[in-house]
């Protein structure tokens, strides 16, 4: 087990609409033993403005990020796009700047998605978790195909108990969220997700699940309209489930 | 040339290069350099019998999956019994008399068709050289014959050359296409096949073809005969006395 | 829906994903190309071969102007005209002239979206000569006077009857609905047109520079047609298409034909190096290379874009793109469509004007899994929403919305002082109270945010945000120490 001190890097939305995913996370770490610490100050990572072709304005959200994360030891965050967008995009937006460049890098390598974190890094592929339900696993976009993360969500739901994972057609295939795309475009987004939320609803799977909550929010929203029964959960809250209580 | 200069010029600045200085391949040898193919060409000549029919098997397999109709046959009277059982059982799609084209090849001349058709109403075509009415004569052809230089067995392609008495339509006007090709000259893959065709010191144009024309526009339904033949017959002619 | 006034592209779109033929044709040819391409580079067993035959397609473009002077040597030893053409324009006064000198009647064309993105045709016609498209799809559309909405599959939209009524009343024939007999009668009534043109019209898919051929692929032999009957051939080619030796073209090829329809080769491949020779009495007499820039150079010269320039043409990321997928290839208004025509279309006629393909995408990153020459499609998007954000001299951009880009000012701004985020969401919590539907959710929301709403509900923000969770748990402590021992983790 890492002796290191997780330093938690909540999402701008899962503070502010879905903080039980932040406490599901403390959930699982507290059951493992894993140190953490919630830096005060954090925000957004700036991935909106970066993604509508703001990167003047998302580097300064991404400095702001860095000033406030430079001290730690191991950042986690529960979303794939937030850790690409520390990963993968802070070093371009200072490419011009040496300096802010090499703090970029540094940041960036020491920033985990939450599972890749567990299997990856601590090498735990159960976390003690216990929830009899059939679920689903929806592959978000930034996380699966620029990370590379697939195969640790899939191995630590397969590990918890009682869990049945159903795999949905296209699973990674994108369910149309896309940041202000889903805003600008709501006709193609709505189509786009209808068909995710079709696909999840021939599994049969009472539950939805993903590493990325804006997906989740996405997929949530329109199943809501749609009035559909499916419960939709971040995989963190599965992960912290026990005593089989359902959520 | 005024253009060319001026177009070049362009595309030197936007490289960040000086436009007006023209920039010489010489300068650049590794930009056309090429891979030896020494070894290639070196492990095609010293395959077996055993290997080739090897590659024939691959050939045969692969060409099914595109549709291809593929014949073995042990000598050239073989090959001419197959041509013209299809010569006498295919009816014209254009017209309504059989004319056949073929390629002024030595084993195409080998076939000695005419002699076949001496009673029936069939007329033979050879696309001598500077026979000027060879493009009427094609077509008018239902069939046409060549002997392409090339067979590759991993993608199921002849390659035709266009050579002097070997046109470009004969394999592409007529509603069937027949390939006579010796077993000798086919190539495990295209990697062989480009090594091959590196060594022509004089290459104009050419073609590689792998099956019938076909087309899949209308509702992805594949239909064979777009424009090209509908047919593509390759008659492999492996002679037995090449066994050692 | 919502009754804000919409773009083309989003009436396009809707137009799109309102055909249920065209639903049921994207989704079969997603299911198989894109899938299948998918698995063709998993399985391949040369696995370094997409990132080689990117690497030579940037190192070609690196010295592109020894290529084509190389490549043009050549065509004019073997007895060929080579133009350069900086423009549409241009290109078409050439086009124009040669066919004036040659008498031309009749034109048949082999696939080309270099031919439309010059908008060849028209002059063509206009000048009194009749244009044939032979490629079996791109001559329904023509027949239909319609646009292509697919890089491979043109006609993708329209469905057999629509094609069967179509032949009906623009061939004469007698209706059939059956696939075969259609292709049937358009082999024939093509034939006679490609037997009797006095020119061919094509594009180029790959030309090498070491030999100094051209090469073209179809699986129907139109192209072949088009290059051996008519007397006068006529080739442009994107200056961009090019490779330096055979064995590049050899990797290049086999990649083009796999991301396309998952073909080891295209039925034909035909290599056209001039004009026919004396010995050699069919194909044609005169040979005319074009080549043409316009407005690649621009391209070629910014260090963001160049990257674009080592498209292959294959279509495999329309094959993927669930934006694609949903909204078909007319809404893009151009004759690239999907990922690859959202980049290269707003780069060679304008971002502004095609500020919608820049923005419709939701940056996914299939098209960049799928493409064979791996090229990174996203990030350009990304790049060209940047010039779109703030404006670009060098591409004449002009900022896209102000409003939005003072909306990102402000966002700056609170995203960085923490303190002022916070007031900003306890306000907004107190704001959206009226909003907050039977089910927890909020149903509606005014302005821009109706994008949202109209389709989907939106969680609320939570009576306690986790960072108010936190602070009231852990007001003291700096950090949480873990409350089980390290003993008993594999629990």
């Amino acid at each position: 087990m890492s002796e290191k001190t997780v330093s938690l890097f909540i999402q701008c939305l899962v503070d502010t609409m879905f903080p039980e995913t932040g406490e599901a996370m403390i959930t699982v770490f507290d059951r493992l033993g894993v140190a953490y610490d919630y830096p005060p100050g954090q925000t957004c990572c700036g991935q909106p403005a970066f993604n509508s072709g703001y990167s003047r304005d998302a580097a300064a959200a991404a400095k702001h990020f860095i000033d406030i994360f430079e001290d730690t030891e191991i950042i986690v965050c529960p979303s794939g796009s937030c850790v690409r967008m520390v990963r993968h995009h802070y070093p371009e937006l200072f490419a011009d700047d040496q300096a802010m460049h090499s703090r970029a890098l540094a940041i960036g390598a020491k920033t985990f998605e939450f599972t890749q974190y567990l299997v990856d890094e601590l090498g735990i592929n159960d976390v003690g978790a216990h929830f009899p339900d059939t679920v689903t696993y929806h592959d978000s976009c930034h996380l699966s195909r620029s990370l590379g993360i697939a195969d640790q969500p899939r191995t630590l739901l397969n590990n918890v108990r009682g869990l049945e994972l159903i795999e949905m057609r296209d699973s990674d295939t994108c369910c149309g969220f896309g940041g202000t795309f889903s805003v600008n475009y709501p006709e193609i987004s709505v189509a786009m997700v209808d068909e995710k939320i079709d696909n999840i609803l021939a599994t049969k799977a009472s539950t939805v699940t993903g590493c990325d909550i804006s997906c989740l929010m996405n997929i949530l929203g329109r199943i809501k309209r749609r009035g559909e029964d499916v419960q939709v959960l971040h995989i963190a809250q599965i992960l912290a489930a026990d005593k089989g209580e359902k959520r | 040339m005024h253009n060319q200069t001026t177009f070049l010029s362009a595309i030197r600045t936007a490289l960040g290069e000086t436009p007006n200085i023209e920039r010489s391949k010489s300068t650049f040898p590794k930009l056309f350099a090429a891979p030896d193919t020494a070894e290639t060409l070196k492990k095609i000549r010293s395959r077996t019998v055993t290997e080739r029919n090897e590659l024939v098997k691959i050939l045969l397999h692969n060409g099914n999956t595109l549709n291809i109709s593929s014949h073995i046959v042990e000598s050239l009277p073989e090959a001419a019994d197959l041509v013209v059982e299809l010569i006498r059982s295919t009816e014209p799609e254009f017209n309504y008399t059989k004319h056949v084209i073929m390629h002024d090849h030595p084993d195409i001349a080998a076939l000695e068709l005419w002699k076949r058709f001496n009673r029936e109403a069939v007329t033979l075509h050879t696309t001598f050289s500077r026979d000027r009415q060879i493009t009427d004569k094609t077509i008018a052809s239902f069939i046409g014959i060549t002997a392409p230089t090339i067979g590759v067995a991993d993608s199921a392609t002849v390659i035709q050359l266009t050579e002097p008495g070997r046109p470009r339509s004969t394999s592409l006007l007529p509603s069937l296409h027949i390939a006579l090709l010796r077993r000798e000259n086919i190539v495990a893959d295209l990697a062989e096949a480009y090594a091959l065709l590196r060594q022509k010191s004089h290459l104009d144009s050419f073609v590689f073809i792998s099956g019938p024309s076909k087309t899949a526009d209308i509702e992805a339904h594949m239909v064979y005969g777009a424009h090209g033949p509908r047919e593509l017959h390759l008659i492999v002619l492996a002679e037995p006395e090449l066994e050692k | 829906m919502s009754a804000k006034p919409q773009s083309q592209y989003c009436r396009d779109a809707q137009k799109g994903m309102g055909s249920p033929r065209l639903q049921a044709s994207l989704h079969s040819l997603q299911n198989r190309f894109g899938k299948g391409a998918m698995t063709l580079w998993a399985e391949m067993d040369d696995q370094d071969m997409r990132r080689r035959v990117k690497q030579s397609r940037m190192k070609n473009l690196d010295h592109l102007d020894i290529l084509l002077a190389e490549l043009a040597k050549k065509v004019r030893a073997r007895g060929g005209h080579v133009h350069f053409a900086e423009n549409a324009q241009d290109a078409i006064d050439y086009t124009l002239e040669v066919a004036r000198k040659n008498e031309v009647k009749r034109v048949v064309k082999g696939k080309s979206m270099l031919s439309m993105e010059i908008a060849i045709d028209s002059a063509l016609q206009e000048a009194g000569m009749e244009v044939v498209e032979t490629d079996l799809g791109e001559y329904i559309i023509q027949l239909a006077d319609d646009k292509p909405s697919h890089i491979i599959a043109p006609c993708i939209h329209m469905d057999r009857s629509r094609i069967g009524e179509l032949f009906t009343e623009k061939l004469g024939i007698n209706y059939t609905d059956d696939p075969p007999s259609l292709t049937a009668a358009a082999r024939k009534a093509l034939r006679e047109k490609l037997l009797s043109a006095d020119m061919g019209l094509t594009g180029c898919n790959l030309a090498c520079a070491a030999t100094g051929h051209i090469s073209l692929v179809s699986n129907e032999g139109n192209i072949r047609m088009a290059t051996t009957m008519p007397p006068v051939h006529v080739a442009l080619m994107g200056m961009e298409r090019i490779v330096a030796t055979l064995d590049e073209h050899r990797e290049t090829v086999q990649l083009l034909t796999r991301g396309a329809a998952l073909q080891k080769l295209s039925t034909y491949v035909s290599f056209v190096g001039g004009p026919s020779t004396s010995d050699d009495p069919d194909g044609p007499k005169e040979f005319h290379l074009v080549i043409i820039d316009n407005g690649r150079s621009k391209i070629l010269a910014d260090p963001e874009f160049r990257e674009v320039l080592a498209c292959i043409r294959c279509g495999a990321c329309l094959n993927i793109c669930p934006v694609y997928g949903r909204i078909g290839g007319h809404a893009y208004n151009s004759p690239y469509c999907g990922p690859i025509g959202a980049v290269i279309t707003p780069l060679l006629d304008g971002i502004n004007k095609h500020a919608d393909l820049c923005k419709g995408e939701t940056l996914c990153g299939a098209c960049k899994d799928i493409c064979p020459v791996q090229i990174d499609l996203p990030r350009m998007l990304a790049g060209l929403r940047q010039k779109l954000a703030y404006g670009s001299d060098r591409w004449n951009t002009k900022q896209h919305n102000p409003l939005e880009a003072y909306a990102f000012t402000l966002w700056r701004q609170v995203v960085s002082w923490s303190p002022l985020y916070r007031t900003g969401l306890k306000i907004a919590r107190l704001c959206q109270r009226p909003f907050v539907g039977k089910n927890s959710m909020i149903k509606r929301m005014a302005g821009l945010a109706s994008g949202w709403t109209d389709g989907r509900d939106l969680p609320p923000i939570a009576k306690k945000t986790f960072t108010e969770i936190w602070q009231k748990k852990h007001a003291t402590a700096e950090v949480k120490l873990p409350m089980a021992t390290k003993e008993d983790n594999n629990a």
